[in-house]
């Protein structure tokens, strides 16, 4: 280990912080190091590819006699099979193979499981040749609703241990589930410090409510889908819809019992993916075996994309909650008071399978209230299982963390920021905390809403904030080859795909800052699992996982130039050379880039970097981890017509960190993404299922409301870079931090217009009419 | 999606005719939008579509004619010093940027439907023939009243989006946003209706021979739940006609969980003048998405003809327009958000201030 001394910080706060780095490693670029490309707002370098349709997705790729496959899926929310028999559907036009994926005695538990599958020519052959497929059901008694599920004499949806299961999307370092189940309840995760129970018990003041989140679904634009074509009886490659090449060949290969060098997985360009698509099969249907059954059984490619209405049943969401916060405080009159304890009590459904828990904005934020517990079960239903979805469990935690600590400043008159500056201890949430404060104008906008809540207005408006908190998770598992031949031209390569950040554009704006390259001379290759070991993108971790590795294989081929370029200049090391757009220079010496590459030996040279493991974490490390914690708050203004219920999101104020910033125009884009998604998590999103039927009643993008256009709040972003150490980039994610606080921020808002909180999301026109109905009963009380 | 065949004539009659000879597998094509919805889903499989584009032309025309009254009765249908003509394959986006004075609520509620791509081909005809978006409906597997089951799965189910006026027994809320301020607006509709003649090739045109106020052409579901308009099949629509009455004016809202490409939860419309005693006059009210036909508010506004403009009196007629309300489990909501809304184009149409 060689060390350092790097000026590390942010905003008002930078110092000299003593780092270890591990051999070989370049030193981290610093605030004294002024880039030149690296955080430039560079245009996506596929942006024209994507926005002319040129682009290829999944769903776009044809090959030729390729066949289309199609699912029979369960209609049933519970049943055993009693017979399935595909054979008729072999007569059926262009059907060349059919399968039962679900075999007789096999009990069914959600409807929209798999049950048999067919390979047509074309895609509505195959969808029609379903309808020839014999299967026989015994429905069983089955239940949908959460608090229905957690009643005694409930169905039980497992009747044995239940294995949780994860994916790469997961929060890192999340606890796992270990209690018994009971009924269709199982504890699972907790996290604790001090004594929350006994706080309680003593605190003067407490306050306590019940918070609800609804099932949201990630409802990509693209489809779940996969293409197979056998290469030989054990080689295979996989187009697929993921976010996660590699851990699609790894599934792939130990579904079909291949070495995972046997399987060539491609991804070019994915429609979106918010932590559904990291296996080869999706969480509730298995897609690429049974694709890979039908190429195999065909001897022809097959292609499974699956529709909209199969998309919202059965690949996973995000999974409702039902939490009670219980607070404790000191009797402390305003600015004094002070929390003394948290107690939180989640359950949430994930359906069928696990992982309800609700993240760490109550432990880990206010590390300043000393007891704090947060207990979290799964409640077992009848309906399609839950998997990774952007933070997961953390947007359903903030909101009512954040939702019960507004309503407890509500009841001790205190100023909300004020409240949550007094019980966290990260420097730069707390800055960002003020900083929000005097860009949104939040006192005068605070007061504006008491006075229009005094005078009883028909319009009202209000401001609310909340905080986010995560972690850096990058990995140290991505190659990344850099390679530059006699002509002069530049490629990075990697296997890691694009979710959508743009990291194809990053990794080239890395490789040119280090090349001293225009980044238009840089070529990227990714997307496919030949182009060597990629990352996952789960936990917000792919810039901060590549782009080191980018760097370090761009300083390892610029050596080997430098290495020419001071034997053909004559320099005593190359340490003395002067590197510009033009090329090399020693004094009055110089090589244009073009005649330097012309003196590399053999066709390229070719340098592969890797990512040493994150050294650093100033100012604060995450919870359990020794890397940075990422903050964020974000602000927001909602305007209410009493009259009518409706409410929308006028305005958002984003403050975010994001480590050294590689690209603002694509972190900007990032946290507009992560605002619409939470947007249509707070005010419209809901999956809904009938109770008695027990099937999804919006499974396609009419009912199930994601936020449009014109439901996007004006916009700010302030980015309040944080220089950490913990690379040699500084990077680290964004993905999932922007979008834990906004439901949050906006349930808080509509709680200051109101002076009444609606404690269920989504906040629709319907709870708002409601709560403010309670508001009257509760002054009329109070007039009495 | 089954396949399908479609041809294009000229000849509205023929297209006519063509649907009648078969119509459990044949079906007219406007806009396509909710036909080619219900296809995909599975709800409709026709085998052959016959296209109307070719056989009628989009039009919007102020003035520049009336409706053809029959001989009987004419006196049923409003008189006007002039009339708004539109064409039914009109496209929404082309209603929306029309000059209509008087008749705001018709063009305010044509550019707030759906989306700016689905404005530029839906059409006037097809949006007010559309049928209804009940999530048991669109759901090919479930049987409901509507298709043909003994009940209203919406009444044991989740009904937060169904009817809470026109008791039954379907409850589904008609989906058609122009059918609200189109009914304030006191329309009338021209159908070709019953056999097509045969018109030899470029002969006269056919007049439509059927002129039918727009409230008859919507069917409750006490009459017969599994449809929502009186057409028979082949019967096509041609032209609405909104009598524009000298001074009047009009206004139109909706609320809806989210304003890109949503429907509405509830939609309220009213037409008036204002006479020089500064009284409202001719008061019609419309209320959308509360019930299984557009909802004729009438009592609510026979309570405010001849009265002048006040909000006391707007927040009456809110209640007295929802006076027969009869929610469901899951959507007594509507009927506080429908008074409020109501109280609010109320106050939009006669221009008397709404307050901050």
């Amino acid at each position: 280990m060689a060390k350092t001394k790097l000026s590390l910080g942010y905003g008002p706060k930078l110092e000299t912080v003593p780092v270890e780095l591990p051999p070989g490693e370049p030193r981290p670029w610093d605030a004294n190091d002024q880039l030149e490309v690296v955080g430039e707002p560079v245009p996506r370098i596929d942006g024209q590819l994507k926005v002319s349709g040129a682009a290829r997705y999944t769903h776009d790729v044809a090959l030729e006699d390729m066949l289309h496959a199609a699912v029979l899926r369960s209609p049933y929310p519970c049943a055993t099979i009693k017979r399935v028999e595909v054979k008729a559907a072999l007569d059926q036009p262009g059907v060349e193979a059919a399968i039962a994926v679900a075999a007789v005695g096999d009990k069914l538990i959600f409807a929209g499981q798999d049950v048999a599958a067919v390979a047509a020519a074309r895609p509505e052959q195959a969808r029609a040749a379903l309808a020839s497929i014999v299967v026989e059901y015994a429905p069983a008694p089955f239940v949908v609703g959460t608090r229905a599920a957690m009643r005694d004499g409930a169905p039980l949806v497992h009747e044995t241990a239940v294995e949780e299961r994860r994916t790469g999307a997961d929060e890192p370092g999340a606890e796992k589930a270990t209690g018994e189940l009971s009924g269709n309840i199982r504890p699972g995760r907790s996290q604790k410090r001090g004594d929350a129970k006994r706080a309680l018990n003593k605190a003067a003041l407490t306050f306590e409510a019940t918070y609800e989140t609804q099932c949201h679904t990630h409802s990509s634009l693209e489809t779940h889908g996969v293409m197979v074509r056998w290469d030989s009886e054990d080689a295979a490659t996989v187009w697929a819809s993921t976010q996660s090449i590699f851990s699609v060949r790894d599934e792939f290969a130990a579904i079909f019992g291949l070495p995972p060098a046997k399987v060539r997985v491609i991804t070019h360009f994915l429609g979106g993916g918010f932590g559904s698509k990291f296996g080869a099969n999706a969480s509730g249907t298995a897609i690429a075996k049974i694709a890979g059954e039908l190429a195999r059984a065909t001897n022809k490619p097959v292609k499974l994309m699956l529709t909209r209405h199969e998309e919202h049943l059965c690949t996973g969401n995000r999974p409702d909650s039902i939490q009670t916060v219980k607070l404790g405080a000191t009797a402390t009159p305003g600015a004094q008071a002070k929390i003394t304890a948290i107690h939180v009590q989640a359950h949430g459904s994930a359906g069928v399978g696990t992982g309800a828990g609700v993240g760490r904005n109550a432990s880990a934020v206010y590390t300043k209230v000393p007891d704090v517990l947060v207990e979290s079960a799964d409640v077992f239903t009848h309906a399609g299982p839950a998997v990774a979805f952007r933070a997961p469990g953390h947007p359903q935690g903030a909101f009512a963390m954040e939702s019960a600590l507004d309503e407890l400043a509500r009841q001790l008159e205190l100023d909300p920021i004020d409240l949550r500056l007094a019980h966290d201890g990260h420097p730069v949430r707390r800055w960002q905390l003020e900083l929000g404060r005097e860009r949104f104008n939040w006192d005068a906008r605070r007061q504006a809403a008491a006075d229009m809540r005094a005078r009883g207005t028909r319009v009202r408006r209000g401001v609310g904030c909340a905080v986010s908190i995560w972690g850096d998770f990058s990995g140290t598992e991505a190659r990344v080859s850099v390679e530059i031949d006699r002509k002069g031209g530049v490629v990075v390569k990697n296997g890691v795909q694009d979710i959508g950040g743009g990291i194809g554009t990053i990794m080239a704006q890395v490789a040119a800052e280090v090349l001293a390259r225009p980044v238009d001379q840089i070529r990227v290759e990714i997307g496919d699992s030949e182009l060597g070991p990629g990352v996952g993108s789960g936990g917000s971790k792919t810039t901060a996982s590549i782009t080191p590795a980018v760097r370090n294989a761009a300083e390892a081929a610029k050596a080997e130039l430098a290495q020419i370029a001071a034997e053909a200049l004559e320099a005593s090391s190359p340490s003395k050379l002067r590197w510009t757009n033009e090329g090399v220079s020693l004094g009055r010496r110089s090589l244009t880039w073009a005649e330097l590459c012309e003196r590399i030996e053999g066709e390229a040279i070719v340098a592969v970097g890797t990512r040493a493991r994150t050294y650093g974490h100033y100012p604060k490390s995450f919870p359990g981890f020794p890397t940075p914690e990422i903050a964020g708050a974000q602000f927001a203004e909602v305007e209410i017509d009493t009259w009518t219920g409706e409410v929308r999101c006028t305005e958002l104020l984003a403050v975010h960190d994001c480590g050294r910033v590689m690209n603002e125009m694509t972190v900007r884009s990032q946290i507009n993404g992560g605002i619409a998604l939470g947007v249509g998590y707070a005010l419209m999103e809901e999956r809904v299922m009938d109770p008695s039927l027990g099937v999804v009643l919006n499974p396609n993008l009419d009912q199930y409301k994601p936020c449009g256009a014109k439901d996007l709040p004006e916009i700010s972003i302030v980015l309040t870079e944080v220089l950490s150490g913990n690379n040699n980039t500084g990077a680290y994610g964004i993905g999932e931090p922007a979008t834990i606080p906004t439901a949050a921020a906006i349930a808080n808002a509509v709680g200051d217009a109101l002076g009444v909180h609606v404690r269920s999301l989504p906040i629709t026109p319907a709870k708002i009419l409601d709560a403010l109905e309670r508001g009257r009963q509760t002054s009329t009380e109070g007039d009495t | 999606m089954q396949p399908f065949a479609l041809i294009r004539t000229k000849r509205l009659e023929r297209a006519r005719a063509i649907v009648r000879d078969k119509p459990e597998a044949r079906a007219l094509r406007a806009g396509g939008i909710d036909l080619l919805d219900r296809m995909k889903e599975g709800l409709d499989e026709p085998e052959l579509l016959v296209e109307l584009r070719d056989a009628m032309a989009p039009q919007v025309e102020l003035g520049a004619g009336q409706p053809l009254l029959p001989a009987e009765n004419p006196e049923r249908f409003p008189s006007a010093p002039r009339f708004a003509q539109i064409g039914a394959l009109t496209p929404l986006a082309q209603l929306a940027a029309a000059e209509l004075p008087g008749a705001e609520a018709l063009t305010e509620a044509a550019s707030q439907a759906a989306t700016p791509g689905i404005r530029n081909t839906a059409t006037v005809g097809g949006n007010l023939l559309q049928r209804p978006r009940c999530w048991y409906f669109r759901q090919r597997e479930l049987v409901c009243l509507k298709k043909g089951g003994d009940t209203c799965l919406a009444l044991m189910g989740d009904n937060r989006y169904h009817a809470i006026l026109g008791a039954g027994p379907s409850f589904i809320v008609h989906p058609s946003s122009l059918a609200t301020p189109l009914l304030a607006l006191d329309a009338v509709v021209s159908v070709f209706a019953g056999t097509p003649s045969d018109p030899p090739e470029g002969g006269a045109t056919t007049e439509p021979n059927s002129l039918r106020l727009l409230s008859e052409l919507f069917v409750s579901p006490a009459d017969d739940p599994t449809r929502e308009h009186a057409l028979e099949p082949g019967d096509v629509l041609t032209s609405v006609w909104v009598p524009v009455l000298d001074g009047m004016r009009s206004a139109y809202q909706a609320v809806r969980e989210k304003q890109s490409h949503d429907w509405p939860l509830a939609e309220a419309a009213v037409r008036m003048r204002i006479a020089a005693d500064g009284s409202m006059r001719d008061l019609r009210i419309a209320l959308g998405h509360v019930a299984p036909i557009p909802w004729n508010a009438s009592a609510a506004a026979a309570l405010l003809e001849g009265k002048a403009p006040n909000a006391d009196l707007f927040a009456q007629a809110a209640d007295a327009a929802l006076a027969d309300a009869a929610p469901l489990d899951g959507n007594a909501y509507k009927v506080p958000m429908t008074k409020g809304l109501l109280r609010e184009v109320l106050h939009r149409a006669s221009g008397l201030a709404l307050p901050e």
